[in-house]
């Protein structure tokens, strides 16, 4: 256990969720919103730990142990967090949540952030599998955490069942790669992949896909997303899906190298699958947050375009910032467009509507309140990749990686998706512009929803336009250390 | 100065501003939409003055780099291809936001639209790197889509979401051949002059390959049979001005692109593709001129009417001459200012009527004079009438590729006499004849109308008259061009 004191974000971050924990015992409920406040400062605490980390060499190291310290990790880390912050702002205006378990959510979710932030750093598959499991049996319980509402119930036991099978599977892999290779470290793996250790590693792969929502494996993705409290769906739709996309490319680009074992056309394979479910099955949904589900879907294909180009031999690293860029982008505009999302439904509930989450509880937004109508459609835009939103500058990075390597039947199927896309997010479009609104009250947003909408929105506009210093960190952010 | 910066962001800093107004002040948002159309007009007024008419280079360039790490560049530059159509837009747009002042509901977003529909636009004209060029091709789809789907007619919805998706299908493959050129050229570059320098190492396979890519995006916007099935849709559901700035405008984007990109960056695919290009532009005259004479619906007319002239555009464009190219980009400037002046005179009687079928009027020119004298040299002006703006750049585009295509363009030549009967048939039903009754109420033209309109008018009066200072700006460039594979 070398260099132990590089995870000291991590160890903060756990400790103080401990802490939270703790405290909901003495915390009144009423005072539920105190917790909040609490979780997102000591997020941003964390968060600046790592970014003071970021300009120091000295902090990066990875030989020796079972985690890798190094700018690519800690990119990832500052996106979780970064998630993490939002999600509990949305948390503080969702109506449900803060006055009930404060301590106990707020606990859970910071869990699960540092769960997710071990798992980026992971070079041990033990290690891998200690913080999965960690960030699903949280995620778990956050998607239940609505008691009185059966989708709630139902979501939760759907993702644990699926999640525990899943799980139990990526833990048979890791014993067969334990027993062709003799550890599970994947540092320093010489031998020659024989069948044993093949299947071994698609074993995991599926336990990593299963949290990733990588078609075929994203079943239960419509429904922990609808049932989960708003601000759990949008924590879930970025932040495991982004960690651990990037432990995908941590063990199978970076550890397994294309040179020994290539997964290149199984890559591809998935990542035109999953564009392709998750964007064909969006257009038939009728509810926003099964549509932003697998809308999040299709997202995470888009990503793996960028795992195929960075896994191809001979790729180049362009694959893994179009990654990283893309990653950054979609934390961006998949919580702006979930912050509107609860803003609405949050209204909607409140004049009675059947379903809050309906896209009949959006129509005649734009008349209600355009501004907010204009935000939520530059998510969507930015989702889709039309310029000159953020989503535009990292779709065409990925798609250039793949080009550059060669793989212009995947970009192909990607920008065909694309315009698929357009459709269904153009829907939502659709109800708030043309549709006649019941009401014409203008939807109140309350201060921290407002705040973080703010963020995003600054975000997916500023990077559409201005995208260089993004790409500046996150070219500067790509690299591995073993 | 960056004048063609200003001439592109100042649309964008009034929809800005109209973001600001509160949505009751309905005069203030009018009078900054107009301010800043009325802006960017003047400033392209400037560069008219300014425009070296001996020169075949870009000029007014800017040029730096916007996102270096991607080789992007923020390039900017008119030559006398682009210029005449930048001039043409902020032209239009600056009537067709006048003709808009009879919208009554949902002002602030559709002056919010428009004016970011305009940068878009303009953008487009003026864009010298390739990823530029399609961020500009792109900012126009989101606009249209919500000026078709809010202000339009009954089936809006499905007009504006089947423009959005085909446009966007189309672009998405142009997207594909512009990382295609990027990743064959040493080094790697977006920029357009650059680009069309390095095209020499390009295997034919290839430049026929990426052809067909930005074909793909150009056809769907001219639109060029059979991708056309949009256009009438869009048109007839579009409001008024939006129809105006659609025909007047976004048509002349893809065959900008086809002049621009695809012939002067893409020599061998572009001959590979003549023939069938020739045929496209054939059967675009006919078959265009055919479909707008079984209309009923005026404006559904007008709109296949556009289907025709553009392809006398096409007809130009395959004829690889000075004289072709000339009548081609004439043919955009004169089909921009004429279609627009149509379609704002079809939106003038079907705000009195609420009905556009042709035989559902009759004998009006008692009823309405000034009007129907705007609508006869109008229609007059559009099937070619010598005099009128029209007839010169029909007369060039056959000109030019008579020599070439000697059978099209004799075949192209029925599509004319199509023109011409569908025009006087509908003048015929419309105007003259028996006065209907029924409109005995109907009021003539008014002052604000006419504002809008009269410019266009007086336009194709002066275009068909003296030509040569339009054609003088461009002359240089397209001789330049036509010569350039030589």
């Amino acid at each position: 256990m070398e260099h132990l004191n590089l995870l000291y974000p991590e160890f903060a971050l756990g400790s103080l969720a401990l802490g939270l924990l703790v405290s909901d015992l003495f915390v009144a409920p009423k005072h539920g919103r105190l917790l909040y406040h609490l979780a997102w400062i000591i997020s941003i605490v964390t968060l600046c730990l790592i970014g003071f980390t970021i300009s120091d060499g000295a902090h990066f190291q990875g030989v020796g142990t079972l985690w890798a310290v190094d700018p690519f990790s800690q990119f990832f880390k500052m996106l979780i967090l970064l998630t993490t912050v939002l999600s509990l702002l949305m948390g503080l205006e969702y109506r449900e949540l803060p006055s009930k378990h404060a301590g106990i959510f707020t606990s859970l979710l910071l869990m699960a952030s540092a769960g997710m932030m071990f798992l980026v750093s992971s070079t041990d598959l033990l290690l891998t599998f200690i913080a999965l499991e960690l960030i699903s049996i949280s995620s778990f319980i956050l998607t239940g955490f609505e008691r009185r509402n059966p989708k709630s119930n139902e979501g939760a036991l759907k993702y644990f069942l699926f999640g525990a099978f899943s799980s139990a599977i990526m833990a048979y892999g890791i014993s067969l790669f334990y027993g062709a290779t003799g550890s599970t470290r994947l540092l320093n793996v010489t031998q020659a992949p024989g069948p044993l250790m093949i299947l071994g590693l698609l074993f995991i792969l599926l336990g990593l896909g299963f949290k990733a929502s990588i078609a075929p494996m994203h079943f239960w993705v419509p429904d922990a997303y609808e049932g989960a409290p708003t601000p759990v769906t949008a924590y879930l739709s970025v932040a495991p899906k982004i960690a651990t996309i990037a432990a995908l490319m941590r063990i199978f680009t970076l550890m397994l190298p294309a040179s020994m074992l290539d997964l290149t056309s199984l890559f591809t394979l998935l990542a035109a699958l999953t564009m392709t479910i998750g964007n064909f099955t969006a257009m038939f949904q009728t509810n926003v947050k099964r549509l932003l589900a697998y809308s999040s879907v299709a997202q995470a294909g888009y990503m793996l375009i960028g795992l195929v180009a960075a896994g191809t031999s001979g790729g180049d690293v362009r694959g893994i910032e179009g990654v990283l860029l893309y990653s950054f982008i979609y934390v961006a505009m998949n919580i702006g467009a979930f912050v509107v999302v609860q803003a609405v439904a949050t209204e909607a509930a409140a004049a009675g509507a059947k379903d809050p989450y309906g896209l009949e509880a959006f129509n005649g937004l734009a008349r209600r309140s355009f501004g907010l109508a204009l935000a939520l459609t530059f998510c969507l835009l930015s989702l889709a990749g039309i310029p000159p939103l953020a989503g535009f500058i990292g779709k065409l990075y990925i798609f250039e990686s793949a080009v550059k390597t060669g793989h212009i039947g995947l970009a192909v199927v990607g920008l065909v998706n694309s315009v698929v896309s357009v459709y269904f997010y153009m829907r939502i479009a659709y109800h708030m512009f043309f549709k006649q609104a019941d009401s014409a009250e203008p939807i109140a947003l309350g201060p921290y929803l407002y705040g973080g909408l703010a963020v995003a929105i600054a975000g997916v506009i500023i990077f559409g336009i201005y995208p260089e210093p993004l790409i500046a960190s996150v070219q500067s952010s790509a690299g591995f250390l073993p | 100065m960056n004048i063609l910066s200003l001439i592109t962001f100042i649309p964008v800093a009034g929809a800005l501003v109209i973001l600001c107004l509160p949505k009751e002040a309905e005069k203030p948002i009018q009078i900054t939409a107009l301010i800043a159309s009325g802006l960017s007009f003047v400033f392209s007024l400037f560069v008219l003055y300014a425009f070296d008419r001996t020169t075949p280079l870009m000029q007014f360039t800017e040029r730096f780099s916007w996102i270096p790490s991607m080789d992007i560049q923020y390039a900017l530059g008119v030559d006398g291809l682009s210029f005449p159509l930048v001039l043409l837009t902020t032209f239009v747009t600056v009537l067709a936001i006048i003709g808009s002042f009879g919208i009554k509901e949902r002002i602030k977003e559709y002056f919010f639209w428009f004016l970011i529909l305009e940068a878009g636009m303009i953008g487009v004209f003026e864009a010298q790197d390739l990823v530029l060029f399609y961020v500009f091709w792109e900012i126009t789809l989101v606009p249209m889509y919500f000026l078709i789907g809010i202000w339009g007619g009954p089936k809006k919805e499905f007009a504006a979401i089947k423009f959005f998706l085909y446009t966007l299908s189309g672009s998405v493959f142009m997207l594909l051949a512009i990382l295609a050129v990027y990743f064959n050229t040493n080094p790697h570059t977006f920029y357009l002059p650059d680009l069309m320098a390095a095209n020499a190492n390009w295997s034919p396979r290839f430049q026929i390959l990426v052809f067909l890519g930005f074909y793909f995006g150009f056809a769907i916007k001219i639109p060029a049979f059979p991708f056309h099935t949009w256009l009438p849709l869009a048109h007839v559901e579009a409001p008024t001005a939006v129809s105006v700035i659609l025909a007047a405008v976004l048509l002349k984007m893809g065959v900008y692109g086809l002049m621009r990109i695809s012939y002067g960056m893409l020599p061998l695919g572009f001959h590979w593709f003549l023939k069938p290009l020739i045929v496209i532009a054939t059967i675009n005259i006919v078959y265009g001129a055919l479909c707008a004479m079984a209309q009923t619906d005026m404006k559904k007319m007008v709109a296949y009417s556009s289907v025709n002239h553009m392809g006398y555009c096409l007809l130009g464009i395959a004829g690889v001459t000075a004289t072709g190219f000339q009548g081609a980009v004439m043919q955009m400037i004169t089909h921009g200012i004429i279609t627009g002046s149509l379609f704002l005179l079809v939106g003038v009687i079907y705000d009195r009527a609420h009905t556009r079928d042709i035989s559902a009027f009759g004998g009006l020119a008692v009823r309405v004079p000034v009007y129907a004298a705007l609508m006869f040299l109008a229609c007059f002006a559009s099937l070619g009438l010598p005099g009128l703006a029209g007839f010169i750049s029909e007369f060039f585009c056959f000109l030019g590729s008579f020599q070439a295509w000697k059978i099209y363009a004799a075949i192209s030549v029925l599509g004319v006499l199509a023109t011409a009967a569908f025009f006087l048939r509908m003048m015929e039903k419309v105007f003259l004849g028996p006065f209907n009754n029924k409109w005995a109420g109907l009021s003539d033209i008014n002052a604000r109308e006419l504002c809008s309109i009269l410019p266009l008018t007086v336009m194709t009066v002066a275009l068909g008259i003296y030509p040569k200072w339009a054609l003088d700006i461009m002359n240089t460039t397209l001789v330049h061009m036509a010569n350039m594979f030589k």
